[in-house]
C-alpha cells in the first residue's frame, strides 16, 4: 500500500456498477462509473437522495465490492480482495466519517479514538498518546474523557474526525459529515478536513447535499441515478 | 484478543442489559446449585442412614432375626411362604436352621429361641434377698436380635473374598434397684377331687366257675345265704363273714382293680396384686466386641474420641459411648459396678451402627459370661477383599447360613423408603431433567438478550467493521462481554444458590427413611414375634442442601458456558452483518 503511483493517482474506477436486489427488482445504485481520484484531492460528491453517493463512498471505502467493473486503490484491485484483505485496507488506509458520527456511546471520546488503532496493533500507551494528540488537533483536548452523549454534535463529529485519522489513513471518506451540524460548526468541520487534505496529503472524498460545503472542495462530482453527471479531470491542488 | 476496557465499559454503561442477562443466568445457576445441593443433601442423608455399615468399614452385616431372609441383591427382604417351612427339608440347613412358615407362622426354632433368650425378663423378687433388703441388679435381655453360635464367625471367615469376620453381641440391659418386698406371692395347690367312672373288666367263664365253686364251698361250710348284700341286722360273724367270703372268692383282677390316668397339663394364669416395692428400672444397651479387632466391629478405633482401645486379656475394661458418658458423668478412668463386678472405662467412643449402638462396650467374652451367652453372638461384621466381592460374599453367606439376614450397603440403599426414599427417587428422576430445563431456559434467556443487544448495536458493529475491526475481533469482543456477564451471573447465581440451599435447610421438614433389614431394637425379633411382617428401621433425617466448592465452581462454569454460548451466537450474528449493509440499515 505504501507504493505510490507515478501519476499520484489513488483511486481508479473503471465502469464500476453496484446493483442491489430489492424484492424482485434490481436496483442499480452505482451504474457504470469511471473515475480517477488523486492523492490529496478534496472531492465533494453531490446529488439527490438515492443517487448512489453513499454507495459510491462505500465502494471507495472497501466496505462493499462492485457488482461489476474494476476498482483499484493505490494500484491494488479491490474487487479481487477477500473480506480479510478489505478489512486490512480499511484498518490501515481509510478513515470514515459518518453523518450520525457513529461513536460508540459507552466509550469516552479518547476511547473512541483509540478504538480505531486497535486493528493496527498499537499498544495501549501509544494509542493513548496518539488519541490525545488527535483530540488536541481537533480542539477537544479538554473533552477527551467525556462520553458522546455529553458532547455537542460538532464535538462528536470532531471526535469522529480524530478517530478517522487515528490510523493515519491515505483517504478520508465522509458521508454527509455536516448533515447534522449547524452552519458554523459545519464550516469548522469542513475547514478541518480541508486542512488535513492540504497539510497531510490526505485524500478526502466527501458526500454532501450542501453546496456551501461542496464549494470548498477541489473537485465536485454530481451523481444522479447512479451515474456521474460530469467527470472533470482531477485537479491536484 | 479483545478490549477489556471496552468490555468493562459496555457492561458498566449498559448496566440494565448486563444485569438483566446476568440475572437470567444467575437464576438458572442458582436453581441448578440448589438442585445439586438438594441432590447431594439427599445423598448425604441416605449415606447417613446407610452409615451404619460404611462408617465401620463393614461390607456385609450378618444377623439372625426371626423369619429373616437374605437382603443381598436379587432377593426380597420379605419372607416368602414358599421359601420353606418348618417341615421343609430346605429349612433345616446349618445351625441357623429354620426357614419360613408363612407370613404369620413362626418356625418353632425361632419361637423357642425367642422364649429362651427372653426368659430372664421376669424378675424373681424372692431371689433378690430377704424382705427389706436393698438390691441392685442388672439383667441382660436379647431384645434386639437372636443370638447364634459364634462358630458362624469362623465359617464366614473361611469364605472366599472375606477379609475378616468380626463377632458382635448386642443386648438390652435392665438395671434395677429397690427393696425386696415383704410378700412376693403365695400359691397353694392340691385338694382337688378327681372322679372317674370305671367299668370293671368282664369275667371269663373260668373265673365265673371258680367263683361259683368258692361260694358253694364257703357257704356250705358256713350255712345258708348265697349272693346277698349285707344283712341289716347281721350279728357279728354272720353277714360280715359272708361279705368276706364274697370278696375272697373274687378273682385278683377285681379285688385289686387299678386304673391309670393322667391329669391334663394346664397353665393357670391369675392376676395377682403386685407386691408393694420401690423397684426402679432403667435400660441401657450393651455390646460385646472383640478387643483383638480394633478396626472392624460394632465400634472401631476410628470412633474412639477419648482414651484407648480395649486391651486383650483385660476382661474388666469397657468402652462407653460419649453420649452415655456425658449423661452419667463418666470419663476415662471412671468405674462402673455391674452385678458386683467393677469395670473401668478405658475409652469413649462415638458409635454409628444404627440399631446396634450400645452405651457400654465390653470385651465379648465378658459380656457372654455375664449374660449367660457363652459362645453366642448376635452379629457378624464382614469385610470383603474388594467392593466387587460384596454381592458374591453376601450370596455365599446366605447359602452357608440359611435364615441369616445378610445386609449389604448396596442392598440397603435400594430398600430405603419413606419420604427420603421418595425424595431421592424424585430427585434422581426429575432433578437432572429439572436442572437441564432450568439451565437451558437460562441459556436461552441469555442468548435472546444477547441477540437483542446485537440487533440494537448494528450501527456500532458496522462502525467497528468500517474502522478496520475484523469479524473475528468483533466476535471476540461480543464473546468477552457475554462471558463477563456470565461471570457476573455466576457470582450472583452462587449467592442465589446459597440462599436456596439455606432455604431448603430451614424450611424443609425432616425426612423419614425406612430401611428394611437393618436390625434395630423393637423392630426385628420381638416385632416379628408379635406379628410385624418385616424387620425395618425408620429414622428421621433432616435434609440439608450442602453447597460444596465443586458445586460453586460448576455453577460459575455453567454461567460462563451460558455466556459463551450467548456470545458465540450473538457474535456469529454480528459477524454476519456486512459493514456496508450495517451502515446502510442505520443510515
Amino acid at each position: 500500500m505504501s507504493e505510490m503511483n507515478g501519476n499520484g493517482q489513488l483511486y481508479k474506477l473503471d465502469n464500476v456498477s453496484r446493483t442491489f436486489r430489492v424484492g424482485s427488482q434490481e436496483v442499480r445504485a452505482v451504474d457504470g462509473i469511471d473515475l480517477e481520484i488523486g492523492r490529496g484531492e478534496f472531492v465533494a460528491v453531490q446529488g439527490p437522495s438515492g443517487s448512489g453517493k453513499s454507495t459510491l463512498l462505500q465502494l471507495l471505502g472497501a466496505l462493499d465490492k462492485p457488482t461489476s467493473g474494476s476498482l483499484s486503490f493505490d494500484g491494488r484491485e479491490l474487487t479481487k480482495l477477500g473480506q480479510g484483505d478489505l478489512t486490512k485496507v480499511r484498518s490501515r488506509d481509510i478513515g470514515f466519517i459518518f453523518q450520525s458520527f457513529n461513536l460508540i456511546p459507552t466509550l469516552t471520546a479518547e476511547e473512541n479514538v483509540e478504538l480505531a488503532m486497535v486493528p493496527i496493533g498499537l499498544n495501549r500507551g501509544k494509542r493513548r498518546a496518539r488519541g490525545t494528540d488527535l483530540l488536541e488537533q481537533v480542539g477537544l483536548a479538554t473533552r477527551s474523557k467525556h462520553l458522546p452523549s455529553k458532547l455537542s454534535g460538532g464535538e462528536q463529529q470532531r471526535v469522529a474526525i480524530a478517530r478517522a485519522l487515528a490510523n493515519e489513513p491515505r483517504v478520508l471518506l465522509a458521508d454527509e459529515p455536516t448533515g447534522n451540524l449547524d452552519s458554523q460548526t459545519a464550516d469548522e468541520v469542513v475547514a478541518i478536513l480541508r486542512k488535513l487534505s492540504q497539510e497531510r496529503d490526505v485524500t478526502v472524498v466527501l458526500v454532501t447535499h450542501a453546496d456551501e460545503v461542496a464549494t470548498r472542495a477541489t473537485r465536485r462530482l454530481r451523481m444522479r441515478d447512479g451515474k456521474l453527471l460530469d467527470q472533470p479531470a482531477p485537479s491536484l491542488s | 484478543m479483545f478490549q477489556i476496557g471496552y468490555v468493562f465499559n459496555e457492561l458498566r454503561r449498559r448496566s440494565g442489559r448486563t444485569i438483566l442477562t446476568a440475572l437470567g443466568l444467575a437464576a438458572g445457576v442458582g436453581l441448578v446449585i440448589g438442585i445439586i445441593g438438594v441432590s447431594q443433601g439427599l445423598d448425604e442423608a441416605q449415606a447417613k442412614v446407610l452409615a451404619p455399615l460404611s462408617s465401620i468399614g463393614t461390607d456385609v452385616l450378618v444377623t439372625r432375626v426371626v423369619g429373616a431372609t437374605s437382603t443381598s441383591p436379587g432377593t426380597s427382604p420379605t419372607p416368602s411362604p414358599s421359601a420353606g417351612s418348618f417341615n421343609d427339608p430346605r429349612a433345616g440347613g446349618g445351625f441357623f436352621g429354620g426357614g419360613f412358615g408363612g407370613n404369620n407362622n413362626l418356625n418353632l426354632q425361632d419361637v423357642s429361641a425367642l422364649e429362651s433368650e427372653n426368659q430372664n425378663v421376669v424378675t424373681d423378687l424372692s431371689k433378690l434377698g430377704k424382705p427389706g433388703t436393698k438390691f441392685t441388679h442388672d439383667f441382660f435381655l436379647s431384645a434386639t436380635l437372636l443370638s447364634f453360635p459364634d462358630a458362624a464367625v469362623q465359617q464366614i471367615e473361611q469364605l472366599p473374598g472375606v477379609t475378616s469376620a468380626t463377632p458382635g453381641l448386642t443386648l438390652l440391659a435392665e438395671h434395677q434397684t429397690g427393696t425386696v418386698p415383704q410378700i412376693v406371692a403365695s400359691f397353694q395347690t392340691g385338694g382337688n377331687t378327681v372322679q372317674q367312672n370305671v367299668t370293671a373288666p368282664a369275667l371269663t367263664a373260668a373265673q365265673q366257675a371258680a367263683i361259683q365253686a368258692c361260694f358253694e364251698k364257703r357257704f356250705a361250710a358256713g350255712g345258708g345265704g348265697g349272693f346277698g348284700g349285707p344283712q341289716p341286722s347281721a350279728s357279728p360273724g354272720s353277714g360280715g363273714e359272708r361279705r368276706g367270703a364274697f370278696e375272697s372268692c373274687l378273682p385278683a383282677s377285681l379285688r385289686n382293680f387299678r386304673a391309670t390316668f393322667r391329669n391334663p397339663l394346664r397353665t393357670i394364669q391369675q392376676i395377682v396384686n403386685p407386691p408393694q416395692t420401690d423397684i426402679q428400672t432403667t435400660s441401657y444397651n450393651v455390646a460385646g466386641i472383640d478387643p483383638a479387632s480394633p478396626h472392624a466391629g460394632l465400634v472401631t478405633t476410628d470412633q474412639l474420641t477419648a482414651g484407648k482401645w480395649l486391651t486383650a486379656g483385660q476382661p474388666n475394661q469397657i468402652l462407653v459411648a460419649s453420649s452415655y458418658a456425658n449423661k452419667n458423668n463418666l470419663k476415662v478412668g471412671s468405674t462402673i459396678t455391674i452385678n458386683g463386678t467393677t469395670y473401668t472405662v478405658v475409652g469413649l467412643v462415638n458409635p454409628t451402627l444404627t440399631g446396634s449402638t450400645a452405651d457400654i462396650y465390653f470385651p465379648l467374652s465378658t459380656l457372654q459370661k455375664m449374660s449367660s451367652k457363652a459362645g453366642r453372638v448376635t452379629q457378624v461384621l464382614v469385610k470383603t477383599s474388594s467392593a466387587s466381592n460384596v454381592d458374591a460374599v453376601a450370596a455365599e453367606i446366605s447359602k452357608l447360613l440359611p435364615g441369616a439376614q445378610v445386609v449389604t450397603t448396596k442392598s440397603l440403599a435400594a430398600q430405603v423408603t419413606g419420604s427420603l426414599g421418595d425424595a431421592k427417587k424424585l430427585s434422581s428422576r426429575l432433578g437432572g431433567a429439572l436442572g437441564v430445563i432450568v439451565l437451558a431456559a437460562a441459556f436461552i434467556i441469555a442468548i435472546l438478550l444477547t441477540l437483542s443487544s446485537v440487533a440494537k448495536r448494528v450501527r456500532e458493529i458496522g462502525t467497528l467493521r468500517a474502522i478496520g475491526w475484523s469479524k473475528s475481533r468483533v466476535v471476540r469482543q461480543v464473546l468477552a462481554e457475554t462471558v463477563g456477564i456470565g461471570l457476573f451471573g455466576g457470582v450472583v447465581g452462587v449467592g442465589i444458590g446459597y440462599a436456596a440451599a439455606a432455604a431448603v435447610g430451614a424450611f424443609t421438614p425432616a425426612l423419614t427413611a425406612t430401611t428394611a433389614g437393618v436390625p434395630n431394637i423393637g423392630s426385628s425379633s420381638l416385632a416379628r414375634f408379635v406379628g410385624v411382617q418385616s424387620s425395618t428401621t425408620t429414622s428421621t433425617v433432616s435434609l440439608h442442601a450442602p453447597v460444596h466448592p465443586t458445586t460453586l465452581l460448576l455453577g460459575i462454569g455453567f454461567a460462563i458456558v451460558g455466556g459463551l454460548l450467548a456470545g458465540a451466537i450473538g457474535g456469529w450474528r454480528a459477524a454476519r452483518l456486512a459493514p456496508a449493509e450495517a451502515l446502510r440499515n442505520v443510515g
